[in-house]
């Protein structure tokens, strides 16, 4: 195959180009010498490590402490500013907002979750994720019990406005992007880019994982993010199901499973597990390597993944996790990557790798299913298997971009904050001299990453370290809906049935004026936009937005009396593009140490309007972006006072000469 | 029958030592060349050449009749009839040397599956190890042992399956190298040769079984297990081997059975072989 700086050309693109260069050479244009100087731009290059979460007050005191020299060298190389982070501060949108270079007005992505206004009578298709839709073939032959499909399905990225790679692409300029959050599926490209956050397992979910336990106790069919199966051990056996997608070849879409079983030993801790003609052995307290498994549709018809196993008891009791099934990299069922040989061609030189969204299972560190040792082991394996991909990329690195995006300090400081916070619901001083340095390791691998980045970038390379946003407390649980509830904006069919249902299946829409969707947005029940609104638009809605947002900034939590909203961002004030339709009415700024509840984002209410967070997810990053600033460190002075995302697309651009689109709302920094 | 083994298996050990340190494909080929030639032989032998010459003269006529006649019904319909009675024949014939051939094929192709049906472990892959035991012994009351020579690690205790009279481990291999694991009952033991990669093709004998004859002549690799053990055979799961071939993994049967009808159409004229 054919390659240009170190990427494999397309064969499309090979005869477009020589087709170009012949055309312009022939009518004697000065063009190829625009082109000359285009590969020397190209011959630049510049290295993105995108670290989630990475907190500048932690960096500060840990940089300042000596702890994290790399960072110090770097910032005395060139600056180090705290990033103003999109509004609100959730990955998604912070990411998408360095991707297309603009606020969510200009890319379309507001939230984790969005609502569609069309769909509110329906609970099942009214709250959607707002990065990325599945539509099943919209033609279909049924014969009996079986629905053929006709026409393919689709998976479509809901992101909008061009992403930075592809305007290099445009100008000839690789780029290699690893893991970036909001890209799935990929958006098409012939650069190198392989999917991050938001990519779903096998089954289309956030991540499922499987519990496998005698204890009856333990049954719990509430828990978020996975499924707990009571089984029975009956002659040193354990007969048990692993479920599958949805099988759509058959009328009722019934779910497919794998048979397991499980031998054990009757004395020694130990079992073998068998499935499809597989067979291994596991000790206690022991993860298998990645198992690849495959569920059948029909006799023709299967999809493969991966997923792994630990065994976390034998006896007295029997206790096996499985992770959530990721979609397997070296036979991606949905798309991995672009080309779509790059996922394939990772798989073959480092085996199966976790490819859902945000791998490290922080559900089942939630809800006791894993305790902090045994995700911890998790997170390594993931942090292992990108540091081993990284250190390819890294070796053929030779011009261009290359974007390098790190997971674990994100879910390490959701999961761990805990230890560093006193006043963390869920603090527990017995345990802190065995987890309080748990976030602070991670800082400290990301020192030694960076530090490897920068040796082997060579000195003419830019160095970026970055991060989407900071981290604070989550000691406090405020649920939206229950608070526009008690203040009449908001009408239960019910009041009897009120904390039991969710996806607003007990609103009366007809006299309900607003509501909450996802983890900051607060919409009005307009009319003429949700299928059920009552509210006309105009002045009146506007001074209903008015009136609500006063309120929220007003809202003191009885407990603390602290507000727990710093600010209530008016959704047209703050955002700018072509999508600002979608945008809420209203954007929660929350305060230090406040986020939304659990159950409010899927229109749950509950009893009180605050609560206290009892969850092992202790850290979060919903506050108003002023108190949620994230990284930026480079070996090039960082000129202005507050960069934020969006200026350093502009700024990645500028370092490569590409002119910035008029749709890039950001300024260079460097 | 471990003498028998043991000169087949040499033969074959000996065949394939100088291609040890090339490709799989290139042993595979020598191997399927040599068969091809052997087979080409025992047909020449053992079948009516001037029969099947015969027979195939006569499909070729009527097949010519077809054409000739076609606007015929009845002469068409006839000559069809023909040609399935001259097929008939022509699988009556090509039956003796198959039958004669089915013994030699049987015992190359077990030889085959030593050399090319798993891949040795890997320093540092693990394996599962199976001892399956006869009827009448409990793998819970049997004192089972399992210890590894240098180069390998038996990383868990025995897993005893009372349902399968099975007893398993896992082991891991540490460095290349042809190892041995000793099994111990009672004040009896065993031994199994475990090959770890070292970059060169080699033998893989999986499993070592109890004396019966057809257990033993599928299980050539090593010697087997006394009569009287309770041990029936004493396994290592290796991992399968498929042969690459422009990034798709071919089973080394399909590969040895296309390169030897290839190459004995190839070499077919040589020795005057009508087939």
């Amino acid at each position: 195959m054919t390659k240009i700086k170190g990427h494999p050309l397309e064969r499309r693109e090979f005869l477009k180009l020589g087709l170009g260069a012949a055309s312009l050479l022939a009518l004697g244009s000065p063009e190829p010498v625009t082109m000359l100087r285009g590969q020397n731009e190209t011959a630049r290059k510049v290295l993105i490590l995108g670290m989630d979460g990475v907190d500048p007050h932690l960096l500060k005191v840990w940089m300042d402490e000596g702890k994290l020299p790399t960072f110090r060298r770097l910032a005395a190389q060139g600056g180090f500013s705290p990033l103003r982070t999109s509004n609100p501060p959730q990955s998604p949108v912070a990411w998408a907002n360095f991707i297309a270079g603009t606020n969510p007005g200009g890319h379309g992505i507001f939230d984790f979750i969005h609502r569609d206004p069309s769909q509110q009578s329906d609970p099942s298709k009214f709250i959607v994720f707002s990065a990325s839709a599945t539509e099943e073939a919209k033609r279909t032959l049924k014969i009996g019990k079986y629905v053929f499909p006709l026409s393919g399905g689709e998976v479509r990225n809901l992101r909008k406005g061009k992403a930075f790679w592809q305007l290099l692409e445009e100008r000839g300029i690789p780029a290699t992007i690893f893991k970036i959050p909001a890209n799935y599926p990929p958006v098409e490209s012939s650069q190198r880019t392989l999917v991050g956050m938001g990519t779903p397992d096998l089954l289309g979910t956030y991540g499922q994982f499987n519990y496998y336990t005698t204890v009856p106790a333990e049954i719990n069919e509430d828990i978020g993010g996975g499924w707990v199966h009571q089984v029975y051990v009956i002659g040193n056996r354990v007969d048990a199901k692993l479920p599958g997608p949805a099988n759509s070849f058959l009328k009722d879409q019934p779910d497919t499973a794998v048979d397991l079983r499980i031998d054990i030993d009757p004395i020694h801790p130990v079992a073998r597990i068998s499935f499809q003609g597989q067979e291994f052995i596991l000790r206690e307290k022991e993860w298998s390597d990645w198992k690849k498994v495959r569920f059948s549709f029909l006799p023709t018809q299967s999809v493969g993944g991966i997923c792994l196993f630990y065994l976390k008891q034998v006896h007295p009791e029997f206790k096996l996790y499985v992770t959530p099934v990721n979609i397997d990299p070296s036979d991606p069922a949905l798309p991995l990557s672009t080309p779509e040989s790059y996922a394939r061609e990772l798989a073959a030189k480092f085996g199966p790798f976790f490819t859902k969204g945000l791998p490290a299972d922080t559900s089942a560190l939630d809800n006791d299913v894993l305790d902090e040792d045994e995700f911890l082991a998790m997170d390594n394996r993931i942090l292992r298997e990108s540091l081993d991909m990284f250190d390819y990329e890294l070796g053929r690195f030779d011009a261009g971009l290359l974007f390098f995006y790190v997971s674990s300090t994100d879910q390490r400081q959701h999961m761990f904050w805990r230890f560093l916070d006193p006043a963390s619901p869920t603090h527990d001083p017995a345990l802190v001299p065995r987890y309080g340095a748990v976030i602070e390791s991670i800082y400290r691998e990301m020192d030694a990453l960076l530090g490897r980045a920068m040796e082997k970038a060579g000195r003419d390379a830019v160095v970026i370290a970055m991060s989407d946003h900071g981290f604070n407390p989550f000691r406090r649980a405020f649920n939206l809906n229950s608070w526009l509830k008690e203040n009449g904006y908001h009408v239960l069919k019910s009041e009897r049935r009120l904390s039991e249902e969710s996806l607003f299946m007990n609103t009366d829409w007809s006299r309900s004026r607003a509501y909450g969707v996802g983890l900051n947005g607060l919409y009005i029940n307009q009319r003429g936009r949700e299928s059920g609104g009552i509210v006309p638009p105009g002045p009146g809605k506007d001074a209903l937005v008015r009136e609500i947002a006063r309120k929220l900034e007003e809202t003191v939590d009885p407990k603390t009396g602290e507000r727990a909203i710093l600010h209530a961002f008016v959704g047209r004030d703050i955002y700018s593009g072509p999508y600002l339709e979608a945008a809420p009415d209203i954007v929660l700024g929350f305060n230090r140490g406040y986020r939304i509840s659990w159950g409010s984002p899927m229109g749950r209410f509950s009893r009180e309007v605050f609560e206290d967070n009892l969850e092992k997810w202790s850290g979060d990053h919903m506050g108003a972006p002023e108190i949620m600033p994230g990284i930026l460190l480079a070996n090039r002075p960082i000129r202005g006072e507050s960069p934020a995302l969006f200026d350093l697309t502009a700024s990645l651009l500028a370092l490569f000469g590409v002119e910035k689109p008029k749709e890039l709302v950001g300024k260079p920094v460097f | 029958m471990n003498v028998f083994n043991a000169a087949v298996s040499g033969l074959f050990d000996l065949l394939l030592a100088p291609f040890r340190s090339l490709s799989p494909w290139i042993a595979l080929a020598v191997v399927s060349l040599l068969t091809g030639f052997l087979m080409l032989s025992i047909y020449r032998r053992a079948s009516n050449q001037d029969g099947i010459r015969r027979v195939k003269n006569r499909i070729k006529a009527h097949l010519l009749e077809l054409r000739l006649f076609k606007n015929d019904l009845g002469v068409s319909l006839r000559a069809q009839g023909s040609i399935l009675a001259a097929n008939l024949k022509y699988i009556g014939y090509a039956f003796k040397p198959l039958l004669v051939m089915i013994v030699p094929v049987l015992l190359i192709l077990i030889q085959l599956n030593d050399w090319f049906g798993s891949r040795p472990l890997r320093a540092g892959e693990q394996a599962l190890v199976k001892v399956r035991l006869a009827e009448g012994y409990s793998p819970i009351e049997t004192d089972l042992r399992l210890e590894a020579s240098a180069g390998l690690v038996v990383e868990t205790p025995p897993l005893r399956i009372e349902e399968d009279r099975e007893v398993d481990w896992r082991i891991r291999a540490e460095s290349p190298g042809v190892r041995e694991l000793i099994l111990r009952w009672a004040d009896q033991s065993a031994a199994k040769k475990v090959v770890v990669e070292d970059g060169r093709l080699a033998r893989v004998s999986t499993a070592k079984v109890r004396t019966n004859i057809w257990r033993e002549i599928s299980h050539p690799g090593e010697k087997s297990l006394p009569s009287d053990s309770p041990v029936t055979t004493f396994e290592v799961r290796y991992p399968e081997r498929r042969l690459g071939l422009f990034g798709i993994g071919v089973h080394w049967l399909v590969a040895y059975f296309v390169l030897s009808i290839i190459l004995g159409f190839a070499f077919k004229g040589v020795f005057k072989v009508t087939l």
